[in-house]
C-alpha cells in the first residue's frame, strides 16, 4: 500500500494517535480500578477510593472465589453456551439475511417487516415463558439459546452487509455453475468475513450476558450461567437489595475485593473474543484478494 | 370484444401468476433458507405477542388471559391521565434527543479515527481498549461515578475545590443528570458502537483511496469522499433502528441514576412503571404502557424508513 | 479460499461449504444445513438433562426458596434434611435480586411449587388478591394438630393473614434491631457519654464533626453516615425516637399516616439540620450501603443509625484500619418529651404459602404441614441454621461457636437458613450464638430490650385496595418531599403540597379504607 508522507497527513497522524491514546486511557482506568481492587486488601479498598496501583497486594479474594467449584462450573456452563448459541444463531441468521438480501425474492419486505416488528412489539415476559415450558425446555440450556436464536437487530445488520457486496457477484457465479447454497457459502460468506465477524462476536456477548432467561428457566442452581453468580455478587456486595426481608444480619455480603475479582474472572474470558476476531476486519484484505 | 378482453384480463393475470410461480419455484432454495428463522418469528414472537390483549384485560395471573375480565382502554386512559404523564413523556423524548445528538455520533467518528491508524497493533491495541466498558455493568458504572462525583470526597469535587470553585452537587440536582446520563452512556457503548462501522469499513475496495491518492485528496478529503459515503447504508440502518428505540433508554441504567431531587427530569416511563407497575403486580397496566410505547416507535421507525427509502436509501424493510 | 479464512468459530460455515455444492446445481445441499443446527440444539440438550428420578417412597417436595448468598448451595444440609424428614426435596433457588420476578412469573405461568416463600411483607400483600380468589391453602385451622406449628405466635401469623384466615408459615424475625452505633473511642476523647436523648446526640454528631475527634487536625469528619433508606437507614429509627407512629398511627381516634403528624415534621428539621451543619454525609439520599459503612470504618464519620447487628461486621473492618477504633451501641434515646419508643417490624422476615396449582388435595397438604412441622423441631432448626455441630461449629457453654472458614458455612449453611420456619422466641432449644464481640453482646441485649418499647404498624392486619394498587407509586410523592424538604429545596408548605397531593391522587381514600378496615377489626 502506498503511504502518502505529505506534513499534512503526518500532522493528521499526530493528532489522531494522540487522541486515540487519550481516550483509551480515559475509557480504560475504572477497568484497571477493577482489576488493581481485586487484587489488594478490602481496608485499601475503603481507605482509597479509587485504586490504581494497589500498594498493599493481596490474592486473597482470588483465593476464596475459587476456593470452591460454583465458578469453575459456571464459566463452564456459560462456554458452553456461547460457543454453541452462537454457532446455532449465526447459521439461522446468516440464512436468514442471506434469503432476505436477493432483491428478486417475491415477499422479502413483507418479512422484513414483520422482523423489524418484533423489535418494536413483545408479548413480554410471562407468554413467552408459557411457549418455552409448552416446548419442554424448561431446566435445560437449550432454553438459554433457542428462544434467542435470533436477534433482529442482528439480522438486519447482517443483510445490509450482503446486499452491499458489489452486483453482479451471483450473476458470475451462476455462471460458474453455481446454486444458491454454493453461492451462500462459497462466495458470499467468505467475503462477508467482517461482517460474520462482527456478529458472532455480538452473539457471543449476549448470550454471555444472558442472565434473566437462566434465572427465568433453570430451576436447577447449577446450571446457572457465570452472569447470575456476576450479578448476585455484585448486588449483594454493593448493598443494592434492601433489607426487606430481613436476612442481613444472617449473611454476610461478599467483600468488595471479591466483586472486583469476580467481575475480572467473568468479563475475561468474553473480552480475548475480540482481539481474537480482529484479523477478520483486515482492511480490504477479501475483497484485494478476490480481484487479485 | 367483451369477451376478448375479459379473455385478455384472465390470461394476463395467469400468465402473472404462473411468473409468481416459476419464481417462487427458482427460489425455492433461498425460502428454504428463510423458513428456519421465519419459524423462529413465529414460535418465539408471534405467538407470545397475542399476550398483549392483557393490556385491554385486568389481568390476574391465576385467571389466566382467558379467565381474566375485560376492561376495554382503561389502562391506556390511566396512563394519559396520570398527574406525570407529560413530565415522562418530556423526559423521555429530551433524554432520547440528547442521546441522538451526543452519542450516535461518536462511534461513527470513532470508527474513523481508529480507521485512519496504519499501524496495525497499535489500532487493535486501542479498539480493544475502547471496548472494554460495554462489559462493565451499570451497577459498576454508576457506583464508581458516585464515588467519584460524591459532595463528600469525590475526587472531582475535591479538585474544583482546590481549583477554587465551589462544589457540584452533580448527583441531586435537575441541571447535572442529563449530561451525566448521556456522558456515561459516551463512555460505556462508544468503543463498542465501533465495531460495525469497522467492519463495514473493511469491506471498502482499498483501489478507491488510491485513485484518490493519485487524484492529491488529503487524509480528510479521503474520509469525506470514500469511507464516509462507503458506510452510508449502515448509518442509515442504525441511525432507523435507534429511532425505533426513542423510549427505549435503559431502565436499569436510569434507575440506578434516579433519586427524589432528579426525578422530575429523570422518571421515565421504564421507571415509572416499575413502581407504579411491576413491582405491584399490575402485569396489565405495564403491558399497556408497553404497548404505548412500541406504537410510537413503529410510528417513528415507519417514517424514518419512508423518509431514507425517499432519498434512495434501502432502508431496513 | 474459504477454508484458510475459516477460524474455530466459523467452523460450522465452512463445513457446510463443502456439503453445499457448486457446479453439481441439484437440491442435495437442501436438507444438510438443518443438520449442524439440530447438533448444536441437542447437543446443549444433552449436556443438561437431568438424571431421572427412580420413584420412591419419600414425599417428594419442592420448594422456591431466596438465596442471599454468593454462592450455590451444597446440598449437605439437604441430604440430611431428607435423611430426617424421609422426603425428597427439590429446592428451586432464586438470587434475591430477582426474586419476585421470578416468583410472579411461575405465578403467571402456573409453575410455582408446592411451598412457594414470598419474599417479605410487601410482596405477601402484592399476593392478597390471588390469596383472596383461593389460590393458596388456607392453613390456620390445620395448624395445631403439629405439636411445634401450633408454637407459632398468633399475633404475628394474624400480621401475616387475610381477610382473618390464615394461610402462611412465617420466619421469625426480631422485632426491632434498630439503635445507634458509634465511635466509643472518639466519644472518650471529647468526653461525652453515650447519648440518651436527640439533643445529646446532636450535641455529639456536632463534636464528632468540629471537634477533631481523630485528632489529625484537620476538619474532616462527619457526625452520622447515611444512606439512601428511609426506613432502614437512620431516618425511621430517629422518627421513632421522636415519637412518630410507625407507618400509622391515631390522631383523634382515627388513623393517619405518620407523615401527618407533627414529629415527622420534627424530625425532618432535625436532620435538615444535620444536613446544613455538614454534621451528615452531604450525599446520603443517595449513598449506598456499602459506602455509608465505608465512612464508618474508614474514620471519616463517627456514628451510624441502623441495625445494632451491624456492629460485628463494622467492628472486623474498622479494626482493620485503625486498630484503635472502639465501637459501642445505645438504644433508648429519649425524644423531645423524653419519653422512647422503637419502631417494629410485623414480627416475620419471609412466608411460605402453598399454592393450589401445585399442591393438589389437602392429604398433600398436610404432607407439606408434617414436613415443616418437623424442620421446626429443635433439631432440624438448629441444623438448617447451624449446621453440622464439629463441621460447622463448635459449642462453648451451651452456645454455639461458628467456624471461622465463612465460604464453608456460606456454601452449606447459610442457604438453608432461608428455609426456617419460626426463630428463638417459637422453637425450645434453639441455640444461641456465642458473641465473642463485647459490642455484639451488648447488641443483643439492647435489641431484646427494644422490645419494653415498640411501636406496631397498625395497618399490618389491615387492608386497603387502593394502598394495594396505588400505595407504592404514593409512597413515593412523600419520599420526595421528604429528602427535598431535609435537603433545604422546599418549606414546610411545599411538604405540605406534597401530602395534599398524596391526599388527592388516592392517599384520603386509603386512609378511609384503612379506617373502615380498623373499625371492621376491632
Amino acid at each position: 500500500m502506498v503511504q502518502d508522507k505529505t506534513l499534512g497527513s503526518r500532522l493528521f497522524d499526530i493528532v489522531n494517535y494522540t487522541l486515540l491514546s487519550l481516550i483509551g486511557l480515559v475509557t480504560i482506568l475504572p477497568f484497571i480500578h477493577v482489576i488493581a481492587g481485586s487484587f489488594t486488601t478490602v481496608t485499601e479498598l475503603a481507605t482509597k477510593q479509587f485504586v490504581i496501583i494497589p500498594t498493599v497486594w493481596s490474592l486473597d479474594a482470588y483465593k476464596y472465589i475459587f476456593s470452591t467449584n460454583t465458578l469453575f462450573r459456571a464459566l463452564g456452563v456459560s462456554v458452553v453456551v456461547t460457543l454453541f448459541g452462537t454457532l446455532f444463531s449465526m447459521l439461522l441468521t446468516a440464512l436468514m439475511a442471506y434469503g432476505l438480501s436477493r432483491k428478486d425474492l417475491d415477499g422479502r419486505g413483507g418479512i422484513m417487516f414483520m422482523v423489524v416488528f418484533t423489535m418494536l412489539f413483545s408479548g413480554g415476559l410471562i407468554p413467552t415463558f408459557l411457549v418455552v415450558k409448552e416446548l419442554g425446555m424448561i431446566d435445560s440450556l437449550t432454553a438459554l439459546v433457542v428462544p434467542t436464536a435470533i436477534n433482529a437487530f442482528n439480522l438486519i445488520i447482517m443483510r445490509n452487509f450482503f446486499q452491499n457486496l458489489p452486483e453482479g457477484l451471483e450473476e458470475s457465479a451462476k455462471i460458474d455453475g453455481c446454486n444458491d447454497w454454493g453461492i451462500l457459502f462459497r462466495i458470499v460468506i467468505p467475503l462477508s468475513m467482517p461482517a460474520i465477524a462482527t456478529i458472532s462476536l455480538f452473539y457471543a456477548v449476549t448470550y454471555w450476558n444472558t442472565y434473566i432467561t437462566a434465572i427465568l428457566y433453570l430451576n436447577d442452581a447449577a446450571k446457572w450461567p457465570v452472569q447470575v453468580i456476576l450479578r448476585q455478587i455484585v448486588i449483594l456486595a454493593s448493598g443494592l437489595t434492601a433489607d426487606t426481608s430481613g436476612m442481613e444480619d444472617f449473611v454476610r455480603p461478599p467483600e468488595q475485593t471479591v466483586k472486583m475479582a469476580v467481575i475480572v474472572v467473568a468479563t475475561l474470558p468474553i473480552l480475548l473474543v475480540y482481539p481474537f476476531l480482529q484479523k477478520h476486519f483486515a482492511k480490504g484484505a477479501l475483497l484485494g484478494s478476490i480481484k487479485g | 370484444m367483451r369477451d376478448t378482453a375479459v379473455g385478455n384480463a384472465t390470461l394476463a393475470k395467469t400468465r402473472r401468476n404462473s411468473e409468481l410461480l416459476r419464481r417462487l419455484v427458482k427460489n425455492r432454495a433461498l425460502y428454504l433458507m428463510i423458513l428456519p428463522g421465519f419459524l423462529f418469528f413465529v414460535i418465539f414472537k408471534y405467538i407470545p405477542m397475542g399476550g398483549l390483549v392483557i393490556a385491554l384485560q385486568d389481568y390476574q395471573p391465576y385467571l389466566g388471559i382467558m379467565n381474566s375480565p375485560w376492561v376495554g382502554f382503561k389502562h391506556f386512559e390511566r396512563l394519559f391521565a396520570e398527574p406525570m404523564f407529560f413530565t415522562i413523556l418530556r423526559n423521555t423524548l429530551l433524554l432520547f434527543f440528547m442521546n441522538l445528538l451526543f452519542y450516535f455520533p461518536v462511534p461513527i467518528v470513532l470508527a474513523l479515527m481508529l480507521n485512519e491508524v496504519r499501524r496495525e497493533m497499535f489500532k487493535r491495541f486501542i479498539q480493544t481498549l475502547v471496548y472494554i466498558p460495554h462489559f462493565m455493568s451499570w451497577v459498576i458504572i454508576v457506583s464508581i461515578s458516585f464515588v467519584m462525583l460524591s459532595m463528600d470526597r469525590g475526587i472531582i469535587n475535591e479538585l474544583l475545590v482546590m481549583m477554587g470553585f465551589e462544589k457540584i452537587n452533580f448527583l441531586m440536582s435537575n441541571e447535572w443528570f442529563r449530561p451525566m446520563y448521556v456522558l456515561q452512556i459516551v463512555w460505556r457503548e462508544a468503543g463498542w458502537g465501533t465495531i460495525i462501522y469497522l467492519a463495514a469499513m473493511a469491506a471498502i475496495d482499498p483501489g478507491l483511496y488510491e485513485a484518490a491518492r493519485m487524484d492529491g485528496a488529503n487524509r480528510l478529503r479521503q474520509i469525506w469522499h470514500i469511507t464516509l459515503p462507503s458506510i452510508r447504508s449502515v448509518i442509515v440502518v442504525l441511525l432507523i433502528l435507534k429511532i425505533g428505540d426513542v423510549l427505549e433508554l435503559g431502565f436499569e441504567h436510569i434507575y440506578l441514576l434516579l433519586n427524589s431531587m432528579n426525578r422530575e427530569v429523570a422518571e421515565i416511563f421504564d421507571t415509572y412503571v416499575y413502581t407504579a407497575g411491576l413491582r405491584q403486580g399490575q402485569f396489565s397496566f405495564s403491558t399497556a404502557v408497553g404497548f404505548f410505547k412500541s406504537i410510537v416507535g413503529l410510528i417513528l421507525v415507519m417514517g424514518a424508513n419512508w423518509l431514507s427509502k425517499k432519498v434512495g436509501e434501502e432502508g431496513i424493510y | 479460499m474459504a477454508n484458510k479464512r475459516a477460524s474455530m468459530l466459523l467452523a460450522a460455515f465452512t463445513a457446510l461449504a463443502v456439503t453445499a455444492g457448486c457446479g453439481s446445481a441439484s437440491t442435495g445441499g437442501s436438507n444438510e444445513p438443518e443438520q449442524p443446527a439440530n447438533n448444536a440444539g441437542t447437543g446443549a440438550q444433552a449436556e443438561t438433562k437431568t438424571e431421572p428420578e427412580a420413584p420412591k417412597e419419600p414425599f417428594k417436595l419442592s420448594i422456591m426458596a431466596n438465596l442471599h448468598t454468593p454462592e450455590v448451595p451444597s446440598d449437605k444440609i439437604e441430604k440430611l434434611v431428607e435423611e430426617a424428614t424421609n422426603t425428597e426435596l427439590d429446592i428451586q433457588w432464586v438470587p434475591d435480586g430477582t426474586y419476585d420476578e421470578k416468583m410472579n412469573a411461575s405465578f403467571a405461568t402456573g409453575t410455582l411449587p408446592q411451598a412457594t416463600y414470598i419474599k417479605n411483607q410487601t410482596s405477601l400483600i402484592m399476593l392478597r388478591d390471588a390469596i383472596r380468589n383461593n389460590q393458596f391453602w388456607e392453613i390456620g385451622p390445620l395448624l395445631e394438630q403439629y405439636p411445634n406449628l401450633s408454637k407459632l405466635n398468633p399475633e404475628v401469623l394474624k400480621n401475616t393473614s387475610v381477610d382473618g384466615k390464615i394461610y402462611a408459615l412465617y420466619q421469625e424475625r426480631p422485632l426491632s434491631r434498630q439503635g445507634l452505633i458509634y465511635r466509643k473511642d472518639w466519644a472518650d476523647k471529647l468526653g461525652l457519654s453515650a447519648p440518651t436523648n436527640v439533643d445529646e446526640l446532636y450535641a455529639m454528631l456536632k463534636a464528632f464533626a468540629e471537634n477533631d475527634p481523630d485528632g489529625n487536625g484537620a476538619k474532616d469528619t462527619i457526625g452520622l453516615t447515611d444512606r439512601s433508606d428511609l426506613v432502614y437507614g437512620a431516618f425511621k429509627s430517629v422518627s421513632s425516637w421522636f415519637g412518630t407512629p410507625n407507618g400509622w398511627g391515631e390522631l383523634d381516634g382515627k388513623l393517619t399516616p405518620e407523615f401527618m403528624f407533627p414529629q415527622y415534621m420534627e424530625t425532618m428539621k432535625y436532620i435538615k439540620k444535620l444536613h446544613e451543619e455538614g454534621l451528615i454525609n452531604q450525599d446520603f439520599p443517595v449513598t449506598s450501603k456499602t459506602d455509608q459503612q465505608n465512612l464508618l470504618i474508614t474514620g471519616k464519620a463517627g456514628a451510624y443509625i441502623g441495625s445494632m447487628g451491624d456492629v460485628v461486621s463494622l467492628d472486623s473492618k474498622i479494626t482493620e484500619v485503625n486498630p484503635n477504633a472502639l465501637l459501642d451501641v445505645q438504644n433508648k434515646i429519649n425524644g423531645p418529651d423524653g419519653k422512647f419508643g422503637i419502631w417494629a417490624i410485623p414480627g416475620y422476615g419471609s412466608v411460605v404459602l402453598f399454592p393450589k396449582s401445585a399442591v393438589k388435595s389437602e392429604d398433600e397438604l398436610k404432607n407439606i404441614l408434617a414436613f415443616y412441622d418437623k424442620l421446626m423441631s429443635p433439631e432440624l432448626a438448629n441444623l438448617i441454621y447451624w449446621g453440622v455441630e464439629g463441621e460447622h461449629y463448635t459449642m462453648e457453654g451451651g452456645k454455639v461457636v461458628p467456624i471461622e472458614d465463612t465460604k464453608i458455612t456460606d456454601r452449606d449453611v447459610k442457604p438453608y437458613q432461608a428455609l426456617q420456619i419460626g426463630g428463638i422466641s417459637t422453637i425450645d432449644g434453639f441455640f444461641e450464638a456465642k458473641h465473642l464481640l463485647p459490642a455484639k453482646e451488648k447488641a443483643e441485649q439492647l435489641i431484646v430490650d427494644n422490645n419494653n418499647y415498640l411501636i406496631h404498624d397498625p395497618t399490618a392486619p389491615l387492608d386497603s385496595a387502593t394502598f394495594t394498587q396505588d400505595g407504592v407509586r404514593l409512597q413515593e410523592l412523600i419520599k420526595d418531599a421528604t429528602y427535598k424538604f431535609m435537603l433545604g429545596d422546599i418549606d414546610e408548605a411545599g411538604f405540605q403540597a406534597a401530602v395534599d397531593t398524596w391526599l388527592k391522587q388516592g392517599g384520603q381514600k386509603i386512609i378511609d379504607e384503612f379506617n373502615a378496615s380498623y373499625a371492621q377489626a376491632k
